[in-house]
C-alpha cells in the first residue's frame, strides 16, 4: 500500500525551554506557571487534523519533534500526536520518529516513558562538554550530564541515538575542540550532528558579538576545527554525509534531515513550523508557515484550526534553486531524476551554468556520481574539498538570472 | 543646458490659491486684471508691494511691451557657498510676489535633486519680477549663477547676460575663494558690482570685518555697504532699489533689427529645445522668424515668454529683456550657447559668443552589467542633451567591456553627472578613476593628449619617441585663517605645488596663491584641505596652461595579467608611494575566492608593491536550518544581487570599490 504513495515528514513544534540558550534562534517561550501544556497539546492536534487532512494520500516516513524542547512534554502527550497523526495519514512501519532533549536529570527520567509511547530514536542536545562554556550560553547541565543521558538513552534507544556538538566557541583552540571531540565520540552511538556555533541575528549571541563582549575565533581557526571534526570522525569510523552529519552506516542517517535537503515534502506544525509541500488539489508546490508566536499561533488554532501565517506559491525556478542549494549540502549530491522531476523535466545539465561546473570538477570541488544511496540516477555532488567552500560555488554555479 | 523639470503643478495652484484668496479673483493667473501702467495697482500704495502684472490676452499672454531698457534690469548674485544665495533669491521672490511667502520656499531656483542635497547650483536659472521704485514700474530679471569653478563656464555665461551683480559675503566667514573667483569673473565682464553682506543677525557675524576684506581685497568702497539677514528678511527690501539705483539699464535700441544672445538652453520633452535669451536690440514675438548666425538655421518661433518663476508666455520680447524662446528646436546640438540670432533677412554683427567649455577631467563609465548598455547608452544621450559641456567619446575596455570616456569640466561636475545617472535615469554604472588631459610631445613635432590611460605610450616608445610629457596646472586661490598657514603651506608642498605667494587679507586671514598640477586636485585634495584647517579654508583654482612634467603609466595586475581599467598616469615621484597604497587597498576590498589573488602594481616594466588574498579555505554554515529554508533562500538571493554587481575580471571579481579605491587617495 504503502509503495505507491508519496512519502512525508512531519514536524512537530514544541516551543517551551526550562532555559534558554543565548545562541538560538528559534521560536520559544520559557515554561514559567501560566505554560498549559494541555492547551498547546490540544492546539497541536487541532492543527495536525486541519493540515494534515490535505495528504491523505501520502504516507508519513518520518516525525520528528523538536523545538524549543519537546522533551519538556509529557510522554503520553507526545504518544497522542504520534497516534493521531498515524490515524489521518498511513505511517510506515519503518518510520524513523525522533525526540529532541535536553541532557537535564528531569527529562532522562522519562525515556523509558518516550520509548513507550512511540518514540524510537532519541536525539540529545549536549553542545559541549566545557561546563564554562555550557553555563555562558545559558545551559542548566554540565558535559558529564550530556554524556550520561547519551549513556541512558542508548541503554534504550540502543543503535537510535544521536547528539549535538558545537565548536567554534569563544577561546576555544583546534587542539581544545580535537581532545573534546574525541571524548565525545567514546559515548557516540550511530549517529552525530556537529555544527559550527552560527551567531545569529536576534540572540544575545550577537548582541554580544556586535558589542564585542565575546570574541568567536577567526575564519582560519574555525576552518580548522572544521577540517579535524571531518577528519577526526572518519577516523572514528563516521561518515561525513553533510555538512553537519555524520554516521556510522547509510542505515543510521537521519531520514527526517535528509528530507530537507533532499526537497521532499514535509508538514510542520506548531509556532513558527514550516511546511513545503505539492498540494492535491492546485498540483502546485506551497510553502507554509505558522504564526511565530506560541501564544497568538495557539489562540489562531482554537479559533481557526490552524495557525498559518503565511502560504506562498513555490515558482519552479525557486525549487530548482532549492534542490541544489539543498542537495549540495549532501555529499551523496543531488540525484538528477529527482531534480528533473522538480524542475518541469530539464535536467542539472540543462540548468546550472556548465563551463562553472566543469571547472569545478577539474579542480576536484564537484564530481558527478552514478548514485548513493537512495539515488535514482547519477547525481551532482560535493568533494569534502568542495563541500567546505560550496557557498561559493552555488553562487557561481547557478544561472544568473 | 540640463533637463528642466516641467512647471510643477504645485506651484501653479499655491499661485492661484493666493489669487483667489487675497484679491477674491477667478483668473488662473495670479494677478488681478489692471490695464497696464495706466491704472495703478491696488497694492501699489504700499512700499513692499510688487508691480501689478500686466494683462493677459486670449492666449494667456502678457504684455510687457511697457518697459524699455530703463525700466529693466539684468542681475545676478554670486557668492561662495552657503553664503545665503539662493535664500536670498527666495525672498526677492516672495517680495515681489512671484512665488508666494510660504515659508516653505527654499532654494526655489535650485530645481534638481542634486542642488538641493548638496547646497549647491549646478544649472543657471532665471527668473523674472515685477517692481515698483519711486512710482516707477521695473522688470527685474534674476539671473541665478553656480557658485564652484566647475562651473564657472555656466557663470561666466550667465554674467553675459546681466549688467550688475549683487556680491553676496556672509558676514560671519567673510570673503572665501568662491568669492575672489566670482568677483574677479564678473569684474572682468565690466558689471557693476554691489556689495552685500548677508547673515549679519548671527551672534558670531563681523560686519566691519567683511567690510574691511571687501574693501582690501577688491578695492571698493565699503561705506555704504548693504547689511541684510536673507534668512530673517532684515534689509532684504533695500536690496532691489538699489540694484535698480546702482547698476546700469541694458543697452540697445528698440528701432533697431532684432539680435539676440543665446545664454541658455534646456530640454523640454514637449516643445524640445528652449532657448534662454538677452534681447540686446529690437523686439521678437510669436510668428517671428529667426536664423543662428551660428548655422544659418532658420526657426519659426511659436511661444516667447518669461521665467516667473516657470515658464509664462509674453506677447513679445523687446530690447533689454530676458527670456525663453521656443523656436521648434530639435535638438540641443542646434543650440549653441553664445550662439547671436536674428531677424530673417535682417542678419546683424555676431556678438562674440563664448569659447566652448573644456574637459578637464576624464573618467571611464561602464555599467556594471554588460546586459545594460543599451539603456545606459540611451540615459546618458539623454543627460548629455541638457549638458553640452559633457563630452562623449566610445572606450572599450578589455576588463570592463563597452562604455563611455566622459569629459568633464571637473571632479564636482563628474560626480552630479554620476548622481544625476543614478537618481534620475536608475543607472547602475562603474565610474573609473579620473584622468586629466595629458600631453605627450613626440620627436616628430606632433603633440597627442592623452584622456585615458590606455592612450600613454608603452615603455619603448616613451624611450625611443616621446620627447617630452605634459601635464594641466591651475593656479589656485586658497584664503584661511592665519593659524592655519603652516598646514596649507604643507598641502601644497606635498602635491607638488609650487607657492607664488601669500597675503593678508585682513589682520587674522591669508590669502594663498599657488600653481598645483590638477591631477593632484581632482582626487581627494579638497577632503584634505578642509580636515587641515578644521574646515576653515576656501579653496578655488582656474586653468594655467601646461607645464613638462615627468610622467609614468602605473598598472595594476591580478595574477598577472594587467588590469586596464585600473591604470593610472602619474608623476614618476608618486609612483612608490601610491603604487603600495593601490595594493594595499586593493587588497582589503578584494574578497577571498577559490585561489589566491596576487596584486600587484607596476610601472616602467617594474613591480612597485605586491600583495595576496588568500584563497578561500572554508564558507559553508554548518548550521541546520530545520524547515526553514527560506533563510538560507533569502541569504542566497542577498548574496546573488552582491555577485552581480561584481565585474570579473578573468577570473577575479571585483566589486566596485576596487575602482573607488583607486580614485580616492589614503592618508599621506
Amino acid at each position: 500500500m504503502v509503495l505507491s504513495r508519496t512519502p512525508l515528514s512531519l514536524y512537530v513544534h514544541w516551543p517551551y525551554c526550562s532555559f534558554l540558550c543565548k545562541f538560538c534562534a528559534f521560536s520559544k517561550t520559557r515554561v514559567t506557571k501560566e505554560t498549559d501544556n494541555e492547551r498547546t497539546i490540544l492546539a497541536l492536534l487541532r492543527e495536525l487534523e486541519t493540515t494534515l487532512a490535505l495528504h491523505k494520500d501520502k504516507y508519513l516516513h518520518s516525525i520528528y519533534f523538536g523545538g524549543g524542547t519537546p522533551s519538556l512534554a509529557q510522554p503520553k502527550h507526545i504518544g497522542q500526536i504520534i497516534e493521531r497523526a498515524s490515524a489521518l495519514v498511513p505511517l510506515a512501519a519503518d518510520a524513523e520518529i525522533t525526540l529532541e532533549s535536553n541532557p537535564t536529570m528531569a527529562e532522562v527520567e522519562k525515556i523509558r516513558e518516550f520509548r513507550a509511547a512511540g518514540i524510537n530514536r532519541y536525539s540529545i542536545g549536549v553542545q559541549t562538554l566545557d561546563d564554562q562554556m555550557l553555563q555562558q550560553m545559558g545551559r542548566l547541565h554540565t558535559g558529564a550530564d550530556g554524556l550520561a543521558a547519551v549513556d541512558r538513552a542508548r541503554e534504550i534507544f540502543a543503535g537510535r541515538v544521536t547528539f549535538d556538538m558545537m565548536f567554534g566557541f569563544a577561546g576555544q583552540t583546534p587542539d581544545g575542540w580535537s581532545k573534546e571531540l574525541n571524548a565525545a565520540l567514546d559515548h557516540a552511538d550511530q549517529h552525530m550532528s556537529i555544527y559550527q556555533l552560527t551567531v545569529e541575528p536576534g540572540t544575545p549571541l550577537y548582541r554580544d558579538h556586535l558589542a564585542r563582549r565575546t570574541r568567536l575565533p577567526g575564519d582560519e581557526t574555525q576552518a580548522e576545527m572544521y577540517e579535524r571534526t571531518v577528519s577526526i570522525c572518519r577516523d572514528r569510523g563516521f561518515e561525513h554525509y553533510e555538512v553537519s552529519s555524520y554516521a556510522r552506516s547509510p542505515e543510521a542517517r537521519g531520514r527526517h534531515n535528509t528530507g530537507y535537503w533532499r526537497g521532499l515534502q514535509y508538514v510542520g506544525i506548531g509556532p513558527s513550523a514550516h511546511s513545503r509541500f505539492v498540494d492535491p488539489a492546485s498540483g502546485r508546490r506551497v510553502r507554509e508557515v505558522r504564526v511565530p508566536d506560541a501564544a497568538r499561533w495557539m489562540a489562531a488554532c482554537e479559533r481557526d484550526g490552524q495557525g498559518t501565517a503565511r502560504v506562498e506559491e513555490v515558482g519552479e525556478e525557486e525549487a530548482r534553486q532549492e534542490m541544489v542549494v539543498f542537495g549540495l549540502r549532501m555529499l551523496d549530491g543531488i540525484d538528477n531524476r529527482r531534480f528533473c522531476e522538480v524542475s518541469g523535466g530539464r535536467v542539472l545539465e540543462e540548468y546550472l551554468c556548465m563551463e562553472r561546473v566543469m571547472e569545478y570538477v577539474d579542480r576536484g570541488y564537484l564530481v558527478w556520481n552514478t548514485g548513493g544511496r537512495d539515488c535514482l540516477s547519477h547525481c551532482l555532488a560535493p568533494t569534502e574539498l568542495g563541500l567546505q567552500v560550496i557557498d561559493t560555488i552555488i553562487l557561481d554555479i547557478l544561472p544568473a538570472a | 543646458m540640463y533637463l528642466r523639470l516641467r512647471p510643477l503643478a504645485a506651484t501653479a495652484a499655491t499661485a492661484t490659491t493666493l489669487a483667489s484668496t487675497v484679491f477674491a479673483s477667478t483668473v488662473l493667473r495670479p494677478f488681478p486684471y489692471t490695464p497696464g501702467a495706466r491704472l495703478q495697482s491696488p497694492l501699489s500704495h504700499t512700499r513692499r508691494c510688487y508691480a501689478a502684472r500686466t494683462p493677459e490676452n486670449k492666449r494667456g499672454e502678457i504684455d510687457i511691451s511697457a518697459y524699455p531698457p530703463e525700466r529693466i534690469r539684468n542681475f545676478s548674485i554670486i557668492a561662495h557657498i552657503d553664503h545665503g544665495k539662493s535664500t536670498l533669491a527666495d525672498r526677492l521672490l516672495e517680495l515681489t510676489g512671484v512665488i508666494t511667502k510660504s515659508g516653505k520656499n527654499k532654494q526655489v531656483l535650485d530645481k534638481l535633486k542634486v542642488e538641493r542635497e548638496r547646497g549647491i547650483t549646478v544649472k543657471a536659472q532665471s527668473a523674472s519680477m515685477f517692481f515698483e521704485h519711486d512710482g516707477d514700474k521695473y522688470l527685474l530679471n534674476l539671473i541665478d549663477t553656480p557658485g564652484h569653478v566647475d562651473f564657472s563656464y555656466e557663470v561666466s555665461r550667465s554674467l553675459a547676460a546681466c549688467q550688475g551683480t549683487i556680491l553676496l559675503v556672509d558676514a560671519a566667514q567673510g570673503i572665501q575663494a568662491q568669492t575672489v573667483a566670482n568677483f574677479y569673473l564678473a569684474f572682468g565682464e565690466g558689471l557693476d558690482v554691489i556689495p552685500i553682506l548677508n547673515k549679519v543677525d548671527l551672534p558670531t557675524a563681523e560686519p566691519e570685518r567683511a567690510a574691511q576684506q571687501i574693501e582690501s581685497t577688491f578695492e571698493i568702497d565699503s561705506s555704504n555697504i548693504l547689511r541684510i539677514s536673507a534668512k530673517s528678511g532684515l534689509g532684504v527690501d533695500q536690496v532691489l532699489p538699489a540694484i535698480i539705483e546702482k547698476t546700469a539699464p541694458p543697452q540697445g535700441s528698440a528701432d533697431k533689427p532684432f539680435k539676440a544672445l543665446l545664454f541658455d538652453t534646456w530640454y523640454d520633452t514637449y516643445v524640445g529645445v528652449v532657448c534662454l535669451m538677452a534681447i540686446k536690440d529690437g523686439s521678437i514675438k510669436r510668428g517671428d522668424r529667426i536664423v543662428s548666425s551660428h548655422s544659418g538655421t532658420k526657426y519659426e518661433v511659436t511661444e516667447v515668454g518669461i521665467m516667473h518663476p516657470e515658464q509664462t508666455p509674453t506677447t513679445q520680447l523687446q530690447v533689454g529683456q530676458v527670456g525663453y524662446i521656443v523656436c521648434n528646436m530639435k535638438s540641443i546640438a542646434e543650440a549653441h550657447v553664445g550662439d547671436t540670432f536674428y531677424r530673417e533677412k535682417c542678419p546683424v554683427e555676431a556678438l562674440p559668443g563664448f569659447v566652448p567649455a573644456k574637459s578637464m577631467v576624464f573618467a571611464g563609465v561602464f555599467p556594471i552589467d554588460a546586459g545594460e548598455f543599451d539603456s545606459l547608452n540611451e540615459s546618458i544621450q539623454k543627460l548629455t542633451l541638457n549638458d553640452s559641456s559633457v563630452s562623449v567619446h566610445k572606450e572599450t575596455s578589455a576588463a570592463l567591456g563597452q562604455g563611455w570616456r566622459l569629459g568633464f569640466l571637473g571632479t564636482l561636475h563628474m560626480d552630479v553627472f554620476r548622481q544625476r545617472l543614478e537618481e534620475e535615469y536608475d543607472a547602475n554604472v562603474l565610474i573609473t578613476s579620473p584622468t586629466v588631459p595629458y600631453q605627450i610631445k613626440y620627436t616628430d613635432g606632433v603633440t597627442k593628449f592623452i584622456r585615458t590611460p590606455a592612450d600613454f605610450p608603452d615603455a619603448a616608445t616613451m624611450q625611443d619617441f616621446v620627447e617630452s610629457t605634459m601635464e594641466p596646472y591651475v593656479s589656485a586661490t586658497l584664503i584661511f585663517p592665519e593659524k592655519y598657514l603652516g598646514n596649507m603651506l604643507e598641502l601644497c608642498t606635498t602635491h607638488r605645488g609650487e607657492i607664488q605667494n601669500h597675503t593678508f587679507i585682513d589682520e587674522t586671514r591669508v590669502m594663498l596663491k599657488c600653481q598645483l598640477p590638477m591631477a593632484e586636485i581632482v582626487t581627494d585634495f579638497f577632503d584634505k584641505l578642509k580636515s587641515k584647517s578644521q574646515g576653515f579654508a576656501s579653496f578655488d583654482y582656474e586653468e594655467s596652461g601646461y607645464q613638462s612634467s615627468d610622467l609614468v603609466k602605473m598598472e595594476v595586475l591580478l595574477n598577472s595579467e594587467p588590469v586596464d581599467a585600473l591604470a593610472a598616469v602619474m608623476h614618476k615621484n608618486s609612483v612608490v608611494t601610491v603604487g603600495r597604497d593601490i595594493a594595499k587597498r586593493l587588497k582589503e576590498v578584494i574578497r577571498r575566492q577559490l585561489f589566491d589573488i596576487i596584486i600587484q602594481t607596476a610601472a616602467n616594466g617594474k613591480i612597485v608593491a605586491r600583495e595576496t588574498v588568500k584563497q578561500l579555505r572554508k564558507n559553508v554554515t554548518a548550521k541546520c536550518y530545520g524547515g526553514d529554508i527560506t533563510r538560507k533562500m533569502k541569504l542566497l538571493n542577498r548574496q546573488k544581487e552582491g555577485k552581480k554587481r561584481m565585474k570579473r575580471i578573468g577570473k577575479v571579481e571585483l566589486p566596485q570599490e576596487a575602482f573607488l579605491s583607486i580614485m580616492t587617495k589614503s592618508q599621506d
